[in-house]
C-alpha cells in the first residue's frame, strides 16, 4: 500500500496526498505544558532556549507513524515576536531546524515537515483593527522563512475566520510555492466563530486552489462527524480531519481532554470511512491517539516494526480481521457544483433560478453617479440592503465612473457591503486592476462580471479567476462583435470553456450571458437569446446569465416585456437573472414561476409573498410608475430611511397609520414615511420648498431638540425625528433638482485611532446632517494624520472627535496636539463615553459635546463666528 | 434564546425612571427578535489556584514572561486610588496589582476565569442599522448591552452551581478595567482561556474585545457566604459616576 518505514525516499506531498492514507501529528500545547510550559509563556521561544524539548515532541509522532508533523511556529508572527531584532527569523528558522534534526533522529525522512500557521489573534477590518493587506504581510513574512528553512509545506490551521484564512492563503502561494493546506474551527452549530457555514468555507478555499482543506480544533472526533459529513458532500479536494482529544474540561486550573487513545482511534477509524484523506489530531491528543489511529485507520497488517499490536488495538471490539484490513482509502471526488459564497453564505447556482440585484450600478442613474463622486457610500450601501429586503440572492457592485478612482472605490464599497450584508456579491468592472482589487479584498467566492470571447479580455481575467477563485460571466461576443445566431453564440461559448480550462479555471466556474438585446431594434433578438440559453444548457451542461431588463430598451411599459421574458427564459434554462429585485412585475414572474417549476415547496415561497398582497393590476402599476425602467422605481425607496414596503417584507416594525399627520407632527413623531408623503403633499399643493424647511421641518426638530436637552424626550426619538427630517429634506432635495444646496459649514467626524466603536460618532453625524451641515465621516481607528492631513486639504473649520475608552482618549490628544501644530485655526469637539468636561480641558479640545445635540450647537456658534469674521 | 430584562434596555437608552413611547417600544421588541436570531452565545470558564502577596510596587518577580503592570491604562482614576500597600494577586501566570481586585478577592484561594460572547451577530446588525436607520442602531446597542449582561449572568450562574456543589461560594464577578484592574488583563485573558480558539473572541491593538457585545471576568470562590453576587457593577468604584449605574435606579 505504501512505501512508509522501507524506503526513506521523500516523494513529493501532491503525488500521495489525497490518493493514499495520511496522517498528521497531534497536540502540541498539553505535551509542552507537561514538560514545564508556563500558562503566559509563549511556547515557539522554546525553539530557542529548549530546542530538546521540542525535537522530543516530534520524534514522539514521528514515532507513532504520522506523515506530516507541524513546526512549532502556530502563533510565530510579527505581531508577537519582534522582526526588526531577528527573533522572529530565528524562531522561525530553529522550528524547521528542529523539525529536520527530528525527522533524522526516527529515520523519518519520508515525512513532511508543515510550516504551521495560526491566527494572528487579531479581527480583520472593518469589524476589527487588522487590515486585509497587513495580515497578507504578516503571514507572508513567516511563509518566506519557513520555506527558505526548507518546510515541505505550508499548513493553516486553526483559524476561525473565513478572511483571516483567505489572507493566509493567498499569503502562502504568493511567498512559496509549496502545497498549502487549511483547517479551519467549526463549532458544534456547524459554523466558524465568525459565521461561516461548510459550503461557504470550501468555496472559498477552493477558489483560492488550497491543496486540502479541513477541521481541526474546537471538538472532539464524535462533534465533528457532521461537519465532515457536509465536507465530503461539497469539497472536491482531499479532506483532512485532525479533532481534540475530545471537549475541553478545566482540572486544577489546567485544561484537560477526556478522550483517550483507544476511542480517539475508535472515532478516527468511522471519520476515515466517511470518505476523508488524512487524518491526525489536535489540542490533548498525544503521540499514543496518533499511534492507535495510525493503526486502526492503515490496518496492522502493514505496520511496520509493531507486529504484536493487533490484537491490543482490536480492544474488547473483537474484531481483529477489520483491525487488520483497516479502512479502505477512498479518493475524494470532483464534485463539479457552482458556489459563490459570502462571510457567512453560499448560492449554488443552477438548481433553482437566482436574482442577481443590479441596482448597484451608475448607468443612467444621477443621483449614484453623484453618491460616487461625493464618497457616498452609506448610499451605496442603503441600495444594496434595499435589494436584499426585496429578495436578491446575490449583488451585482459596478463603481465605475470616469471621473473616479475605481479600483479604489471597488475596494471601499467591496469591503463595507460585506461586513454588514450576507448576500454575495458580484464584482461588475471592465477595469482589470479594479477587478482584482474587488476579488482579493473579497470575503469569500465573488462572481465576476465579465470576460468575453476576446483573446486581451481572457488573458487579463481568467488569470484572476485562477488566483482569487470566482464563477466568471462568460460574455458570447468576441472580435467580431455579437453574433446574430444562436450558433454563432454557442461557438464563442465553447471557446471560452475551452480557454478557461487552459487557464485552470474549471468549467463550472463559468456561466455564459446570452447577451438579452432590445427587440426594438431587432425582433428576432429574443428568439437567438432564448435559444442559446437552451443550447448552454442542453448541449454544454452550462449554466447562464442575462441582464433582463435590456431586452426591452427602448419600449414602453418595459416591465411587461421584462417580466414574461424572464419567465421565458427561465423555462430555457436561465441560472442568474441580472435584474432589479424591486420591479413587482419581475419578482411576480420569478415566484410564479419557481411555484410552477416545483422549485417551491408547498408554494410557501409564493404564498408568504402574496398571502396578504392586495395586488394592482400590471397596467395599474405601471401607470403608478413602478416598472417603467430598471431605473425607475427603487429611487424612492433608496433613502427613505423607514417605512418602504421593502422594509415592511423584511419584518421591520410596522408603522401606525399615519395617513393624513402633518410634516411637524410627523417629525415630532418620528415616522419618516408620513413626513415624506407630508413633504410630497406640501410640495405638490405649491408650498415653496424654503418655506417647508423653516416653517416646519426646522421648527419641529427644534422642538425635540429642545426636549431632548431637557430630558422629556429620549435617544432613540431624537434620532426617529431626526430620521423622519432627513426622509423630507430627501423629498425637497427632489424637487430642487439642480439648485445648489445650501450647507452651514462642512465637518470631518472621526473616531480616534485605536477606538473601534462608533455609534456615538454616527448618532452625532445624523445630528449635524439635519442642521445642513456638512459631514465628512473619516469612520473609526482613524489615525491623526489622516484626520489632520483631511483638515488641510478640505480647509475645515471643525473637527468632532469620538472616543469610547481612556486607552483611546491618548490618541485623540495626539490628534489634538498635530492639529494645533498644522492647522492651529481648525476647531475641535470632542465627545465619547470617557469624556469629561475636566478632560477634554486637559487635552485642549475647544469643547467637550455630552450628546449629540451639544455638537450642533457648538457647530452653529463656530460656524456663526466664521461667517462673521468672513463678512 | 436569552433572557433579557428590557427595564435594563431602557436605561441603557437613557430613560431613567420613564417608559419609552409606543413607537420605541415596538422597536426594542423588533431589536430583540433580529438579536435573537443573529447572536451565537459563546463562553469559555476555568478554575485557576489565586495567591496574593504584599511585594513593594515596580518589583521585578519570577520568570513567567510577564512584566508586571499596574497603573498602565488604569486611566484617570488610577492615581487617586493608589495605595502603598497593595498586594500582587497571582492568577494563571498573570501578576495583578490592584486594590479593587484584591478587596473583592480577599480571602480566596481559588478564583474562575470567563469570558463569555455573544458573536459577531450584533456588531453586524449595530453596522448595519447604522447605515440607515441609526434610530435602530442605538436600541440595538442597548438591547445587546442588555443581552451580554443576561448572558453573563446565567454563565455566572453555572459557576455559581459548580461552586455549590464543592460547598463553596462566588465573589461578584471583576472585570478588566473595574476599578484599578487594567484593561491590558485581557492580553492575558485571551490567552490563558485560548479565547479566539474557543469562543472567537479577539483583541485589537488597544486591547478592546471583538466582537464587542464580550466580557471577561475573574470570580474568587470563598468558603464564606456571600450576599448578592450576580452584578458586577455594584462592586465597580466608578458606579457613582457611570451614566449606566444601578445605584442611580
Amino acid at each position: 500500500m505504501t512505501e512508509k518505514g522501507t524506503g526513506k525516499v521523500r516523494r513529493p506531498l501532491l503525488e500521495r496526498l489525497g490518493k493514499e492514507w495520511l496522517f498528521f501529528d497531534g497536540g502540541t500545547g498539553t505535551i509542552l505544558q507537561e514538560k514545564g510550559l508556563k500558562g503566559g509563556e509563549l511556547p515557539e521561544r522554546w525553539n530557542l532556549s529548549r530546542p530538546e524539548d521540542i525535537i522530543d515532541l516530534h520524534c514522539g509522532y514521528l514515532k507513532a507513524g504520522c506523515d506530516i508533523f507541524n513546526t512549532n511556529t502556530f502563533g510565530a508572527n510579527s505581531l508577537k515576536f519582534s522582526r526588526e531584532n531577528g527573533e522572529l527569523k530565528q524562531i522561525v528558522e530553529a522550528a524547521v531546524a528542529l523539525a529536520k534534526e527530528a525527522r533524522r533522529r526516527t529515520d523519518r525522512e519520508d515525512a513532511y515537515i508543515a510550516l504551521d500557521i495560526g491566527p494572528t489573534g487579531r479581527l480583520l477590518e472593518p469589524l476589527g483593527d487588522l487590515s486585509f493587506e497587513r495580515a497578507v504581510e504578516i503571514f507572508g513574512e513567516v511563509v518566506r522563512i519557513g520555506a527558505a528553512a526548507g518546510a515541505d509545506l505550508v499548513l493553516i490551521e486553526t483559524m476561525s475566520d473565513s478572511y483571516e484564512s483567505k489572507a493566509a492563503v493567498l499569503a502562502a502561494k504568493e511567498n512559496c510555492d509549496l502545497p498549502v493546506l487549511i483547517t479551519n474551527v467549526y463549532d458544534s452549530s456547524g459554523k466558524l466563530l465568525t459565521g461561516g457555514t461548510v459550503d461557504s468555507t470550501v468555496a472559498l478555499l477552493e477558489g483560492l486552489r488550497v491543496d486540502g482543506l479541513g477541521v481541526n480544533c474546537g471538538m472532539g472526533p464524535e462533534q465533528m462527524i457532521p461537519i465532515v459529513q457536509r465536507m465530503v458532500e461539497t469539497a472536491s479536494v482531499p479532506i483532512l480531519v485532525n479533532p481534540n482529544a475530545g471537549l475541553p474540561r478545566a482540572e486544577n486550573g489546567r485544561t484537560v481532554y477526556d478522550v483517550g487513545p483507544e476511542t480517539f482511534a475508535d472515532w478516527m477509524k468511522k471519520i476515515a470511512g466517511m470518505g476523508v484523506q488524512a487524518v491526525g489530531g489536535c489540542c490533548g491528543t498525544t503521540p499514543e491517539h496518533i499511534r492507535r489511529t495510525v493503526q486502526a485507520v492503515r490496518g496492522t497488517a502493514c505496520l511496520p516494526g509493531e507486529p504484536g499490536k493487533a490484537a491490543e488495538v482490536a480492544g474488547g471490539s473483537g474484531a481483529e480481521t477489520a483491525a487488520e484490513r483497516g479502512v479502505p482509502f477512498v479518493p475524494n471526488t470532483r464534485k463539479g457544483r457552482t458556489v459563490v459564497s459570502s462571510f457567512s453564505r453560499a448560492v449554488e447556482i443552477g438548481k433553482k433560478p437566482v436574482i442577481i440585484g443590479e441596482r448597484i450600478n451608475p448607468t443612467g442613474k444621477k443621483k449614484f453617479k453623484q453618491a460616487l463622486r461625493d464618497n457616498d457610500i452609506e448610499y451605496i450601501l442603503s441600495e444594496g440592503l434595499n435589494q436584499e429586503e426585496s429578495g436578491a440572492h446575490i449583488l451585482d457592485v459596478n463603481v465605475g465612473l470616469p471621473e473616479i478612482d475605481e479600483p479604489q472605490m471597488m475596494a471601499e464599497v467591496v469591503s463595507r457591503l460585506q461586513s454588514i450584508l450576507p448576500l454575495p456579491l458580484q464584482i461588475d468592472t471592465s477595469d482589470p486592476a479594479a477587478m482584482e482589487r474587488g476579488m482579493r479584498l473579497y470575503n469569500g467566492k465573488p462572481m465576476v462580471n465579465s470576460v468575453n470571447g476576446k483573446k486581451e479580455s481572457m488573458e487579463a481575467v481568467f488569470p484572476l479567476v485562477r488566483k482569487y477563485g470566482g464563477v466568471v460571466v462568460g460574455l458570447v461576443l468576441d472580435e467580431d462583435g455579437i453574433p446574430e445566431t444562436a450558433d454563432g453564440r454557442m461557438a464563442i461559448a465553447k471557446k471560452i470553456y475551452e480557454t478557461a480550462d487552459r487557464y485552470g479555471v474549471p468549467r463550472e466556474d463559468i456561466v455564459i450571458d446570452g447577451l438579452a438585446m432590445t427587440i426594438s431594434s431587432d425582433t428576432k433578438g429574443a428568439l437567438t437569446t432564448l435559444e442559446t440559453l437552451r443550447r448552454v444548457r442542453d448541449e454544454l451542461d452550462g449554466h447562464t446569465i442575462l441582464g433582463v431588463s435590456n431586452i426591452s430598451f427602448g419600449l414602453p411599459q418595459r416591465s411587461v416585456i421584462n417580466a414574461h421574458f424572464l419567465t421565458m427564459a427561465m423555462q430555457m434554462g436561465l441560472s442568474c437573472a441580472i435584474m432589479n429585485p424591486g420591479n413587482e412585475d419581475m419578482m411576480c414572474a420569478y415566484r410564479a414561476f419557481l411555484a410552477l417549476s416545483d422549485m417551491d415547496p408547498q408554494c410557501m415561497g409564493y404564498i408568504e409573498a402574496y398571502a396578504n398582497a392586495q395586488r394592482t393590476t400590471v397596467t395599474a402599476a405601471a401607470k403608478a410608475g413602478s416598472g417603467s425602467s430598471a431605473a425607475g422605481p427603487s429611487d424612492k425607496t433608496g433613502t427613505s430611511p423607514g417605512g418602504t414596503s421593502a422594509e415592511g417584507t423584511a419584518g421591520g416594525p410596522a408603522l401606525p397609520d399615519s395617513a393624513g399627520m402633518s410634516l411637524g407632527d410627523s417629525i415630532r413623531r418620528g415616522m419618516s414615511k408620513s413626513a415624506a408623503d407630508a413633504a410630497r403633499v406640501l410640495l405638490e399643493a405649491g408650498t415653496p420648498a424654503l418655506r417647508l424647511i423653516n416653517e416646519e421641518l426646522i421648527p419641529a426638530l427644534d422642538y425635540v431638540g429642545k426636549g431632548f436637552e431637557k430630558g422629556t424626550i429620549f435617544l432613540p426619538q431624537l434620532l426617529m425625528s431626526a430620521e423622519a427630517a432627513k426622509a423630507a429634506f430627501e423629498v425637497v432635495k427632489e424637487s430642487m433638482q439642480d439648485e445648489k444646496q445650501e450647507t452651514k459649514g462642512r465637518i470631518i467626524l472621526a473616531t480616534v485611532k485605536g477606538d473601534i466603536h462608533d455609534i456615538g460618532k454616527n448618532i452625532v453625524k445624523v445630528m449635524l446632517e439635519n442642521y445642513s451641515f456638512e459631514i465628512i465621516d473619516l469612520g473609526k481607528d482613524v489615525a491623526p494624520e489622516t484626520i489632520v492631513e483631511t483638515a488641510i486639504r478640505e480647509n475645515i473649520s471643525l473637527v468632532g472627535l469620538s472616543a469610547l475608552m481612556t486607552t483611546t482618549v491618548v490618541s485623540m490628544e495626539d490628534t489634538i496636539r498635530l492639529l494645533r501644530e498644522k492647522k492651529p485655526d481648525t476647531k475641535v469637539v470632542v465627545g465619547g463615553a470617557v469624556m469629561t468636561q475636566e478632560y477634554a480641558d486637559s487635552i485642549g479640545a475647544d469643547c467637550y459635546a455630552p450628546d449629540a445635540m451639544a455638537t450642533v450647537h457648538f457647530a452653529e456658534e463656530v460656524f456663526a463666528r466664521s461667517d462673521h469674521t468672513a463678512s | 434564546m436569552i433572557n433579557v430584562d428590557k427595564k435594563e434596555i431602557y436605561r441603557y437608552l437613557g430613560y431613567r425612571r420613564n417608559m419609552p413611547d409606543a413607537e420605541v417600544l415596538r422597536t426594542v421588541d423588533y431589536c430583540l427578535g433580529e438579536l435573537q436570531r443573529e447572536i451565537t452565545p459563546r463562553f469559555v470558564y476555568r478554575q485557576y489556584p489565586v495567591e496574593s502577596v504584599f511585594t513593594m510596587p515596580g518589583m521585578q518577580s519570577h520568570d513567567t514572561g510577564i512584566s508586571l503592570r499596574t497603573e498602565k491604562g488604569a486611566g484617570i482614576s488610577s492615581d487617586r486610588k493608589k495605595g502603598p500597600q497593595i498586594p500582587l494577586l497571582r492568577i494563571a501566570g498573570m501578576e495583578i496589582r490592584s486594590l479593587s481586585l484584591s478587596r473583592n478577592l480577599r480571602g480566596c484561594e481559588n478564583v474562575y476565569l470567563m469570558a463569555a460572547t455573544l458573536g459577531l451577530g450584533p456588531d453586524r446588525l449595530i453596522a448595519r442599522a447604522s447605515v440607515t436607520h441609526m434610530s435602530r442602531a442605538v436600541i440595538l446597542q442597548a438591547a445587546a448591552a442588555a443581552m451580554i449582561e443576561s448572558w453573563c449572568d446565567e454563565v455566572n450562574q453555572r459557576i455559581i452551581d459548580e461552586a455549590a456543589s464543592q460547598g463553596l461560594y462566588c465573589r461578584p464577578r471583576f472585570s478588566p478595567g473595574y476599578g484599578d484592574f487594567p484593561l491590558e488583563y485581557q492580553q492575558d485573558f485571551a490567552q490563558i482561556l485560548r479565547m479566539q480558539k474557543e469562543i472567537g473572541v479577539s483583541l485589537t491593538e488597544s486591547c478592546l474585545m471583538m466582537p464587542s457585545k464580550s466580557v471577561t471576568a475573574v470570580i474568587g470562590i470563598t468558603k464564606e457566604k456571600q450576599g448578592c453576587v450576580l452584578h458586577g457593577c455594584e462592586v465597580c468604584e466608578n458606579s457613582s459616576e457611570c451614566a449606566f449605574s444601578r445605584n442611580g435606579v
